[in-house]
Order: structure tokens, then sequence, then C-alpha cells
């Protein structure tokens, strides 16, 4: 069971989130990583259209490891890596919240232009 | 260097406390992408390594700055609660700072308006002027040298024949304050600025609303009775309506139509100067009646000079250029109008005159007296703001140091020194920015309150500009730098382990912060003594002057000025109407005696002209000239002037009557030394004119219009005679008792008995030399203030470092009473010391304020830079504001109880 959120967290202050972010949060849901595996993850996942360097990952690391959307594991979860050097970051109850609520408001603007014939039903 | 080796370098962007942080991971992460990059086809590797570096170099600059941001933030919140926890502390630091800032700014601004302010004019610097920029007023007669002002023809000659300037225009240096009707209101004073059509052109400055002159050529005289007027009339008098075009101003002459409304931002081309009209010059005889002033009459020598001349410089133009050619075209102009005069030696001598051109971006100038003074001042206020800096800096180091513990935690947690040293600076800098912000408040304020200090108000732009606004930030950031300094450098010194021992009373850093604090209250008393000196100097000088003796009694003289030749009378006329005037003035009750003469007392004019003296050879050309005066009968009597020998000038000393003259003491002993005046010749000589004079009388010197400087040699003409020729004369006069009734009194006599003829000015000789001292009250006033608040801010400083030594002493008190030491002994300790404090700030004084009264020699009256009495006041009242300050922390001293004091921790 995940974690609850605490009440005070408000999940849509956080909207819209930078697109950084929100490849960090995605690259994280599935598994916890270091650095540079969420670096090739958004590259892989993006077909290289999403390119973070290092300064933009770190420095998104940084913001939201103090707005509590990740969090940095005490141990490598692969044991068996010996790469202890690196250090692994985990998605919060709170970062699946606000990846779900960005996710959500991107299909609703999604929507809203399908309705409005902007953009044909199927891509 | 290798890719890595460079990434590090670059990563040197980043604040030092995320390079800590994520430094190393980052340069793992770029090396990895590096090393999969070349792991690609050999053609597509370079691509891919182009683009890693090419992502990493465009984002540098952005994350960068968003992390340092981050940390400034940090820093910011930090101070904020710092702040906050102590909010007397605060509120007297924003305060202290905000008087400083502001009284600096105040004082800035003002200079900046009166030196260094352009003109908010079209391109200011290609704009030159062919005057002297502190000019102004007329001069009739001529001028040797360089020139200070220009007649109309010659304004005109150098219009018509420049090929160096796009165009030039002319404009009064004075603003003439005439009696008008604005749409048919009571008759009401306005300020009037008479220029050529082509000002507004010349000067690039488009009307608000209408139009201006334009840029037609000068037209005849009467022929453009038009007007455009400021926009602060227009306000007023006119509120702000548009249908203000076509309006009359009426003069008792003439009507003039108001054709446009200036913009608010400009105030005419004279700084000090603040027109209510611009009319052109071509009015004159509308508004100054019968004063010939547009034309070089021929015939005669005498020019009349009181016109500015301005020039826009072509493209191509240098003002060097347009000097040359100016210079040609002057001198031509002066060998038509002296060429035809018989004495070769006097003709050179008026042909001895050259125009010099000058940058004049920032204008004329009539404040230009006010310069020196401000500069003194900003150097005051400088030092004041120092010294409250000093205090400032103290306290925060005392806080520092009281925080000595904490900061050895930190520091062993792993915090770098240079975090700490910048998160002090962030909370000095706050304090200095929240001071800045209220200073800048303040400064409007302190501005009006300086202007309202001179009793003829400066007008001057109320906008503080962006040099203005710059002082303010440089100043806030250097104050907000001196601040953290010393509580920075006490920092870096703070050794961990000793800091962790420290059981919270900070006695670790507490000797050091004693020793710093009696260095700076030293550097205090030392600051000070230099501001309580000149203020002695500045304000004794202000009593001298005050108390200057004339060589008569001012009390109870009154002045009232007429002007006949504007009022339309014939020269013949004006003699005898003075004389009836002054017959008439003479029988208003509550005059005692009365008489008149053609400069007045102290009313800004004067006359001078070359003199030979019977039996003297010049020694020198201070020989060849001399000031003089037209007086009516009784002047000397009248004032109280004692005759030394002979007799003074007396209604007898008429039109038919044989030339005479009176000189003064000075006169006698330079021109007649050894000899006996009277009897003796002394013949006054213009171009081809000359008149001698037989001398019947030697008065005892006296002022007329200055009251510095050493009393000239000088003769005086009776008014009534031809040789004088007046035109206008001021009225002396000496009331019988309470002179409040009779300047009206005598105004209503002159209106009934010559109703054309206007009293120009009114006023008593008390008020009048009052008005000359305005800018040494303003001087003595605020340096006055500024030598108490900065000897109560050093006395502050030494009260706070003696109480925090004698608290840090507590125990050894303690245990000298127990041992038997009496309250005068442990009083006489802490006076001891201060003692050495005080000898040494006094001694670095002395030399200071040596060093600074001589920048003010020239300001001095009546005693000199190194006036004993004054640096023996200025030391006493230092000493006993510093003894005073002791004595708290002294007395509390000697009433330590020794049980108390010896459980002390």
């Amino acid at each position: 069971m995940s974690p609850r959120l605490a009440p005070s967290d408000d999940v849509d202050s956080f909207l819209p989130l930078p697109t950084a972010v929100f490849h960090i949060l995605v690259a994280l849901a599935d598994q916890d990583r270091h650095g540079y595996a969420i670096m090739q993850d958004v590259g892989e996942r993006t077909g290289g259209k999403v390119r973070l360097s290092a300064g933009t990952l770190y420095s998104a690391v940084r913001r939201m490891l103090d707005q509590g959307l990740i969090e940095e594991l005490r141990e490598s979860p692969d044991p068996a890596s010996a790469d202890e050097r690196r250090r692994y970051y985990a998605i919060t109850a709170l970062g699946r919240a606000v990846a779900l609520a960005e996710a959500r408001r991107v299909t609703d603007l999604l929507s809203q232009a399908r309705a409005a014939g902007l953009i044909p039903r199927k891509l | 260097m290798r890719a890595p080796d460079l990434y590090r370098v670059l990563l040197w962007c980043y604040p030092a406390p995320f390079r800590r942080e994520y430094g190393q991971e980052m340069l793992g992460a770029f090396h990895a992408e590096l090393r999969d990059a070349r792991r690609a086809e050999h053609g597509l590797a370079i691509w891919a390594s182009a683009a890693i570096w090419a992502r990493a170099l465009r984002d540098l600059v952005p994350t960068a700055f968003q992390e340092h941001r981050h940390v400034l933030m940090q820093d910011l919140r930090h101070a904020v609660r710092v702040l906050r926890a102590s909010p007397g502390f605060t509120l007297v630091a924003v305060a202290s700072l905000a008087l400083g800032i502001g009284a600096n700014t105040a004082i800035f601004s003002l200079l900046n308006n009166v030196l260094l302010a352009t003109l908010p004019v079209r391109e200011p610097r290609s704009l030159v002027l062919f005057t002297d920029p502190e000019a102004q007023g007329v001069a009739a007669g001529s001028q040797s040298g360089e020139r200070s002002l220009m007649t109309y023809q010659e304004f005109l000659d150098l219009q018509r024949s420049s090929t160096t300037l796009s165009s030039a225009m002319a404009a009064s240096s004075s603003l003439h304050r005439v009696q008008a009707r604005l749409d048919g209101a009571e008759p009401e004073e306005v300020a009037l600025s008479l220029v050529s059509t082509s000002y507004f052109h010349t000067v690039g400055v488009p009307a608000l609303i209408g139009r201006t002159f334009g840029d037609a050529p000068e037209p005849a005289e009467g022929s453009v009775p038009q007007a455009v007027i400021s926009h602060e009339l227009w306000q007023r008098r006119y509120g702000g309506r548009a249908d203000v075009i076509g309006r009359a101003i009426t003069l008792r002459d003439g009507a003039f139509q108001v054709i446009g409304v200036a913009p608010s931002w400009f105030l005419g081309e004279t700084v000090g100067q603040r027109p209510d009209a611009w009319l052109p010059l071509a009015n004159l005889p509308t508004i100054l009646p019968g004063r010939p002033w547009l034309h070089d009459v021929p015939g005669t020598v005498e020019k009349v000079m009181w016109l500015h001349v301005f020039g826009r410089l072509r493209p191509e133009a240098t003002a060097d250029t347009a000097a040359a050619e100016a210079n040609v075209t002057f001198q031509q102009g002066l060998t038509r109008y002296y060429g035809t005069l018989p004495d070769p030696k006097a003709r050179q001598g008026f042909l001895d005159q050259r125009l010099r051109v000058r940058p004049a971006a920032n204008g004329a100038n009539a404040l230009s007296d006010f310069a020196d003074p401000l500069w003194v001042l900003l150097g005051g206020a400088g030092l004041v703001l120092l010294i409250a800096c000093a205090n400032l800096g103290n306290l925060l180091l005392a806080r520092t140091t009281a925080r000595v513990r904490e900061v050895a935690v930190r520091l062993a947690l792993g915090a770098g020194r240079g975090r700490l040293v910048r998160q002090l600076l962030t909370e000095s800098l706050c304090l200095a920015i929240a001071g800045g912000i209220c200073g800048l408040a303040l400064a409007f304020a302190l501005r009006q309150a300086l202007i309202h200090l001179l009793i003829d108000p400066i007008v001057l732009p109320a906008t503080l500009d962006r040099r203005v606004l710059l002082f303010v930030f440089v100043l806030t950031l250097v104050v907000g730098l001196m601040l953290g300094l010393l509580p920075a450098l006490r920092i870096t010194k703070t050794p961990v382990a000793t800091g962790l021992r420290d059981q919270g009373r900070g006695i670790a850093g507490s000797a050091a912060w004693l020793r710093i604090g009696r260095l700076v209250v030293v550097g205090q008393l030392a600051l000070s003594l230099p501001l309580l000196v000149g203020a002695g100097l500045l304000a004794r000088t202000l009593v001298n002057l005050q108390r200057a003796d004339l060589g008569y009694a001012k009390e109870g003289l009154l002045t009232v000025n007429v002007d006949a030749q504007a009022a339309g009378y014939e020269p013949a006329r004006q003699a005898q109407a003075f004389e009836d005037l002054l017959a008439r003035i003479r029988a208003v009750p509550g005059v005692r005696v009365a008489t008149f003469s053609n400069n007045g007392l102290f009313g800004g004019s004067d006359n001078g002209d070359q003199i030979t003296v019977e039996g003297y050879t010049p020694k020198g050309d201070g020989d060849r000239g001399s000031s003089y005066d037209a007086v009516g009968p009784g002047y000397f009597s009248t004032l109280g002037i004692a005759v030394m020998t002979g007799r003074e000038i007396t209604a007898q000393d008429g039109a038919a009557s044989a030339p005479v003259c009176v000189i003064n003491e000075t006169f006698a002993r330079r021109f007649f030394a050894g000899r006996h005046p009277i009897g003796l010749h002394v013949t006054q000589r213009y171009a081809d004119q000359s008149h001698t004079y037989q001398v019947v009388g030697v008065v005892k010197d006296s002022r007329q219009n200055r009251l510095r400087g050493l009393i000239e040699h000088r003769f005086y003409t009776p008014a009534t005679q031809p040789a004088a020729s007046i035109s206008s004369v001021s009225f002396i006069i000496r009331p019988s008792g309470d002179g409040g009734a009779v300047l009206p009194a005598v105004r209503r006599v002159i209106q009934t008995a010559e109703p054309r003829m206007q009293v120009t000015r009114a006023i008593a000789l008390a008020d009048a030399v009052d008005r000359r001292l305005s800018q040494d009250r303003m001087m003595a006033q605020l340096s006055i203030a500024f030598g108490v608040v900065a000897a109560l801010l050093a006395a502050m400083g030494l009260y706070g470092v003696l109480s925090y030594g004698v608290a840090r002493r507590t125990q050894e008190l303690g245990v000298r009473k127990a041992l038997g030491a009496r309250h005068a002994t442990l009083i006489r300790m802490i006076m001891r010391e201060t003692g050495w404090l005080l000898a040494a700030g006094l001694v670095a004084g002395g030399a200071l304020a040596a060093g600074a009264a001589q920048l003010i020699a020239s300001r001095l009256y009546g005693l000199s830079p190194a006036d004993p009495t004054t640096f023996g006041i200025a030391l006493a009242a230092l000493a006993v504001v510093a003894l005073a300050a002791t004595w708290l922390p002294a007395y509390r001293a000697s009433r330590v109880d020794p049980l108390v004091a010896l459980r002390h921790d």
C-alpha cells in the first residue's frame, strides 16, 4: 500500500509541472534510479526528443527533494550493483500524486482540443 | 585538457553548496553520457558528443542562475528571520541608516541639480555656450578679456554668419519680474524670460499644447506679441485647460497672446531660474520701457551686455571650430563699434575682448555659488554616515561574537566559512537595503527642508533622476558591505575547537571584540572632532558676518528702489524727479532722515570706471580704476558714516555747481598718502568721456555691497549732477522709531507723486544683508547638526564598548571590591580606560580637523582655520560628551555586589 499524502499536501499547487520534473517523476514511477539512469530513461522513452543535461537534471532533483516529490535512498536498490558512489532516488507518494494530476491536466487539454476539432480523434 | 576536467571547471559556475552536493554525480553522469556516445559509429559519435557538450553549455547559465538564486533566497530568508528576532535592534539600525543615507542622498540630489544634471533637451551634448554660464544680470559699458554676456546685436551677427551652428538662440541672463494681469485678473508678479524666436527650436523642446515661436528670423521690435507659458503657470492659473491658447497676458504697456505651453520637465536653460513665461526679445520695449537694450547705440561706447547665447553644433563641427568662427564675427563687430575711437590706447583696450565657447549640456547656472557648500556638506554627511555605520558594525560584531558557539557548531557540521560570511553579509545588506529604501523616501523631505533653509528658495526640479538613484544604490551597497565586514572577519578567524569549548558566554571572542570595538570607538571620536570643529568655525563665521561692521548702523535702515527709465522718464527729467521724491519722502511722518544713491545698499549692483588722480603715478592695474556711486544730499549723515575731513555731499551740489566728489579713507591712503586730498582732483574716464571732480571730503570706510573681503577704495559723486546720468535710484530711509509703518507710507507717497514709477524693491537693510547670509546660515546650521549627531553617535559607541567591558569584568570587579577597593577607585579605573581612548581619538581627530579646516578656509570670516578657541571648545565638548557616556558604566562598575559577581557565570 502506498503511503498516504499528508493533509497539507496541495497537489494542485505544483501544476503545471515543468517538463523536466514530469519526465523525472515518470522515470521514477516504475523503479528507483540513479541520476544517469533517469537521463537514459527519459531519452529512450521520448525517442531522443527530450534529453536532460546533468545540470538540468540535478537542479530539478534538488528542487524536487526540497518539495518532497522524490526522496534519496539510503541504500542502493540493487545490492548486486557495485556502484556505491551513485545516489538513488525514489518517487514519493506526493510525487506520484502530482505526476498523476499533471497527466490528467494534459489529458484534459487534449480532450478539449479534440472537442474543438483542433486535432483528430486519433493522432 | 580532458573532457571531464573541462566539465569540472564549468561546475564552478554553480554555487559551492550545490557543487559539494551534486558535483560528483554531475561529473559522473556527464562522463557516462560521453562514454556511451563514443560507442556509436565513428561519424555519429562526434555529432553525439558535440550535442552533449552543446546541451551542457546551453543549460549551464539558466541552471547555475537558478541555483545561485536559490542560495540567495535561503540567505535572505535566514537574514529576515534573524533580524525579526531582534526588532529593537533592527529598527534602530534601519532608522540610523535611513537618516544617514537620506541626508547624503538629499545633499547629492541638490548637487546633481546644481552641477551635474544635463538639460532635459534634445541632444544636450551638442549644445555650446558663448557666454559665461555663471554670469547674470546686465552689464553696461565694456569688458576686457573673455566676455561674460553678449549684446542683442552681437547675437544677431553670430546667428546670421555662423556656418558651424545649425541654430543659435539668445536668452536674457536674468528673469524680469513684472506686474501682469492674466486673463484680466488682478495684477500679480510674473517672472519673464526674454528669448530669441529660435529659442525652443535650438534647445529642441516642443510645446506641450499649442506651439512655440518656430524658427523664423528675429522679428522687428514689438511685432510678435506672443508668449509661451510654463507648465506650472498653466496648471496654477489656468487649471491646466486646453483653452489657454489665445488668452491674454497684459502688462502696463502692452498685451501678449498665449500661443503655447511648455512641457512640465522644461524649466528653462538656466539652472535655478524658473520663468513663468517666455517672450520674444523683440518685446523688450513693452516689458522694460526705456531700456534700449536691443541696440548697440552708434556714437557711444556703451554696450549693454545681458544675454546668454547658445548654439547647436552641426554634426561635422566642433566647439573649437565654432569658437574660431564666432570670434572672427565678434571681432568684426567690435571693430565696427569701437574702431572710430580717436584714442588708440582706449580703442585697443575695447578690442581686447573674445568669446570663449563652453559645452552647454548643463545649461547656464544661477546656482553655481551653492556647489562648494554642498560638497562640504556632502563630506560632513558622509562622515556622519561613516560614524553611524561604525556603531552598527560594532553592534553586529557583538551579536556575531555572542553567536560564536553556534558558528563553531555549523562549521563543525560542514558549513563552509564562505557560506557563513555570505549569510552575514546578506544580513547586513538587508539592513542597508531597508535603510536605503527608507532613506530614499526621507531624502525627498530632507531635500525640501534643505531648500527651505535658504531664504530665497531654490527653484529646482522635484524629481530624483537616474544619477541620484545610482548614488543611493552604490551608497547602500557600500554601507551594507562595510557593516558586514567586521562580523565577517570575525567569523573567518573563529577556530572551530575554541568556539565549541565556549560555554555560551562568548568569552573566546569577547576579548577580540573589545579590541576591535575600542579601535572603532577611537575612530569614531577622531571623525567626530573635524565635524565639531567645522561646525564651530562656520557658526562663528556666521556670527562674525552678522556682526560685521558696515561702517554704519544697519538696524532700522530701509531701502526703496525705483526705476525712472522703465517708467519712461526722459534723462533730463530723471534727476529732478528723484529730488522731488526725496523731498516728499522726507516729509513722511516717522522718517527721520532720508537720501538716495544709484546702487543702494546690498542690492547687488555697483559702478566702476578708470580713474586718474592728481599728482599720483599708478603703480599697477589696481591703481587705474575705482568703484564709485552717485549719491544724493546727506547720504553720509543719513547712513551715519563719519566725515573725517572736509564735508559731505549736500543739496547745494546740484546741476549748476562745480563737480565734486567725496572719497573714502582707503582711497585717501592709497592715492593721497602724505598729502591733504581736499581741493585735489579725481578724473573719471570711460572711453572718450571724462569727468573731473574736486575732492571735498574724506569719509570713514564703509560697506555698501560686500560683507567679505577688504574694503576697496571708492569715491562718491552727487547724483544730481549731469555727469552721474542715473536712471534708477535706491532711497535710503532712517525712521525715527519703529519703521513698520514707514515703508508702506513711502510706497504710497511714490505711487501718488509719480504713478508711473514702480517700486522695484522695498526691504529693510537688515533683511537684505540677512539674505546674503543664507548660504552661510545653511552651512552653519547643518554642520552644527552633523557635529552634534556625530558626537552623540561616538558617545553611544563608547558607552556600548565600555558597558560590555564592565560586564565582562564583573567577576574581576567583584573580587576587587571584596578585597576592599572603594567606589571611587573602581570609577577612576574605568575612567582611566576612557581617558586613553579619548586621548587617542582626540589626537587623531585633531590632525584630521586641522586638515579639514583648511578645506573650508575660504568660507571663514573673522577667524583662521586654526582658530584655537574653536578647537578648544570642540575638544572640550567632545571630551564632556565622552566622559558623560563613560559615567554610567563606571558607576555600575563601582556598584558591583561582590557576592553576586563571584557567582557570575
